[in-house]
């Protein structure tokens, strides 16, 4: 008889021979909200998310290994999403690939509030390069906040970045499950706040100068 | 004890049908122009103190004791500088100093005239003229990479003009009234409550930093604090492409494309397992070759991102010269004082291509590599840079009197400053470098010619009775000091990512 262990069914092992690549990343992915919602909606897709308290990574780690015992022989059984202890500030190239992604998420950012610490927020000219670099022309960068000055934020940067364009929430089912199915979403709903979002589509690079 | 010569710089040009050779030699905040043909000093230049020394309490006329008790600024002693670097066509002259000031000079005729000084947001930590010898780039210890017009135009007052739609978005408008960001609806941690809290209670609006008066333009930028800067250049169907090519101290080289497409990386060479301190581009090949905190170089085809292979820098060649490094330790004064769990820690602290001639008359080249803090030089063919994984690489070992600061090439002489500090030691050594064909090995002469004639830096007075070692352990070595310390214990500090840390720049002191 299997143990509880054994039972897990890395996605490394069934995977072992595919060659399928995380496409989605949920970046700062809190409690899981988000990846637990899209997983079964998109179940032959790989979404990863990422998460730099250890705390938190842990307790996500040991839901999706939950979820998948209890759902062992139904059709969809969580293999297709993970969490990872991570600091993509830093670290993103490390772990994606050029053009690997097709969706970004960025639920709910820390604000940051004070001036000084606006290097620290996770939107800014320079990081957009990166988020530029992982995603692939035509994928998309999803964010949400409930915090009107980091909505104009993000919005005035990816605008200002040339590897961006706004494109529209309208018919994408994803802004709906980011809108309300994340924990930080539901606390807004339940003291009356406002959500704001934004889309952006990761254009094409532009040719070299010719001259 | 005399301060030693912490950067320098060859200038060689031919004007007026002359071949002429200069030595740019920077002594704390003192840069001074040889001449070598005719060895002596032509012209000096130093940064000014910049504020008035207070530091002599006023007393009343009468020698009474100030009532109050005063306020005494200690006196801003002048900027060191900190990195030089010379333009492709010999023209002008580039100097960091370490009060955060890009300074041009021009330096042809024998002349050294300063010509501007711009104050940059951070500390630059590295500077290149491109090729079109208009243009400086310039990246700081915060991350960033900027691009500024090498000659600056007339009107230095008049506000920038974003010429790009990012550079405006990084200017934030001006409010005049200070409303804070947050309501008590939005805010969800107990430190942003505070920092809401904090806001509330802040009446006026503090003063955002003034966004830059000279033309410049905000590249690229890391996260973490940037240890290298180059401009590269490929040749492609036919057209020139040019790349930035940037090291971090997280263990990234990004590869981005050059102005005005900066914003596009093309991609990362990864693979260092701690701190990258240098870049070297092989000039006429697809090899760049790095080093930082780990004691094997790596070599790369940097435009397809994948390594060629490693470079040992072997356990004896180290260790060799850590013995050396004892043997000229100078204890009464402090100096070069390490932590003893560090001694064997290398840093790469200088990468340089030399001419290297071979027996049979080639023009070769060598890589020449300095660790932070050994008196020797560890010199490699050029030529064995592509060989195959497996194949060992000859490096040959050079030994120096003192640690090398910094490498010029003058003809086919390598002059090396030396970390000299007691009176009367020379500063300097010079050696020419030689391929021995069969071994791959490199002979080495000293070229006692050129000394003499750099003898003039030696005898400049420079003797200091302020100097300490600490002082200028501080200025010349901090390499080691990119490395990060493992471990969750002191991680917050350092930069690394604590387990509930941040995940950004708080190693990044705000200056």
């Amino acid at each position: 008889m299997p143990s509880a262990a054994e039972a897990e069914c890395a996605p490394e092992t069934l995977l072992a021979d595919s060659p399928k690549r995380v496409e989605i990343a949920d970046i700062g992915c809190g409690f899981g909200g988000l990846l637990f919602a899209l997983a079964p909606l998109m179940p032959s897709t790989l979404i990863l998310g990422l998460e730099i308290r250890t705390s938190v990574t842990e307790f996500v780690q040991e839901k999706i290994k939950a979820l998948r015992m209890q759902n062992v022989g139904n059709a969809f059984a969580y293999q297709n999403v993970s969490c990872i202890r991570a600091n993509t500030m830093k670290f993103l190239p490390n772990f994606f690939e050029k053009a690997q992604l097709s969706k970004i998420f960025l639920c709910f950012p820390d604000p940051h509030f004070k001036a000084r610490k606006h290097k620290a927020r996770i939107v800014s000219q320079q990081l957009n390069s990166e988020y530029a670099y992982v995603l692939r022309p035509g994928g998309i960068v999803y964010t949400i906040t409930d915090v009107e000055d980091l909505h104009d934020w993000m919005v005035e940067h990816f605008d200002a970045h040339p590897s961006f364009a706004r494109v529209s929430e309208e018919g994408d089912e994803c802004v709906r499950v980011m809108t309300t199915e994340t924990e930080e979403g539901k606390k807004v709903e339940r003291n009356g706040g406002q959500k704001f979002v934004a889309l952006f589509k990761r254009l094409d690079d532009p040719p070299w100068p010719s001259d | 004890m005399q301060h030693p010569y912490q950067c320098i710089a060859a200038i060689e040009s031919t004007a007026q049908g002359q071949a002429s050779s200069h030595l740019l030699a920077a002594c704390g905040h003192r840069l001074v122009l040889v001449d070598v043909n005719d060895s002596k000093i032509i012209t000096e230049w130093f940064s000014a103190i910049s504020t008035t020394n207070t530091a002599e309490a006023p007393e009343n006329d009468d020698g009474e004791r100030p009532k109050k008790k005063q306020k005494t600024v200690p006196p801003v002693k002048p900027a060191n500088i900190i990195k030089l670097t010379v333009s492709p066509d010999q023209a002008h002259a580039v100097a960091v100093t370490d009060d955060k000031y890009v300074r041009v000079f021009t330096i042809g005729n024998g002349k050294l005239e300063e010509i501007s000084q711009r104050c940059m947001p951070k500390r630059p930590c590295a500077v290149q003229v491109l090729p079109d010898n208009a243009t400086i780039i310039c990246g700081d210890k915060f991350g960033d990479v900027y691009s500024l017009p090498l000659l600056p135009t007339a009107s230095e007052d008049v506000p920038m003009v974003a010429d790009t739609a990012l550079e405006s978005a990084t200017l934030e408008a001006d409010e005049p009234a200070f409303k804070p960001s947050a309501t008590n609806l939005t805010v969800h941690t107990k430190r942003n409550r505070k920092a809401l809290e904090a806001q509330m209670q802040q009446k006026a609006f503090s003063a955002k930093k003034e966004p830059l008066k000279f033309d410049h333009k905000l590249l690229l930028g890391h996260v973490s604090m940037l240890t290298g800067v180059a401009y590269a250049s490929r040749n492609v169907d036919g057209r020139d492409r040019g790349y930035i090519i940037t090291a971090d101290r997280d263990e990234h080289i990004r590869i981005s494309r050059g102005p005005p497409q900066s914003h596009v990386i093309e991609g990362y060479c990864l693979g260092h397992k701690e701190f990258v301190s240098k870049l070297c581009l092989i000039p006429g090949t697809d090899l760049s070759v790095s080093g930082g905190g780990e004691n094997e170089l790596y070599v790369w085809d940097w435009p397809a991102f994948t390594l060629k292979r490693k470079i040992h820098l072997t356990d004896e060649v180290v260790n060799t010269g850590e013995s050396n490094a004892e043997a000229s330790r100078q204890a009464d004064d402090g100096t070069m004082s390490q932590a003893d769990s560090s001694k064997k820690d290398v840093a790469v602290s200088g990468m340089w291509i030399v001419p290297c001639p071979a027996a049979h008359g080639g023009t070769e080249t060598a890589l020449v590599v300095a660790i932070e803090r050994l008196p020797m030089l560890l010199a490699i063919p050029v030529n064995q840079l592509g060989l195959p994984r497996g194949q060992d690489v000859n490096i040959t070992t050079i030994d120096l009197g003192h640690a090398p600061l910094d490498l010029a090439c003058i003809g086919d002489s390598v002059v090396v400053s030396l970390d000299a500090r007691e009176e009367g030691q020379s500063r300097f050594q010079a050696i020419k470098l030689q391929e021995v064909q069969e071994q791959g090995m490199i002979g080495n002469v000293r070229d006692g010619e050129m000394e003499k004639r750099l003898a003039c830096l030696n005898s400049y007075p420079t003797a200091d009775a302020s100097l300490d070692g600490k002082t200028l352990d501080d200025l010349l070595y901090n390499v080691g000091n990119l490395r990060k310390r493992r471990g969750w214990g002191d991680s917050a500090k350092e930069g690394d990512d604590g387990p509930d840390g941040d995940a950004g720049v708080d190693d990044v002191a705000e200056d």
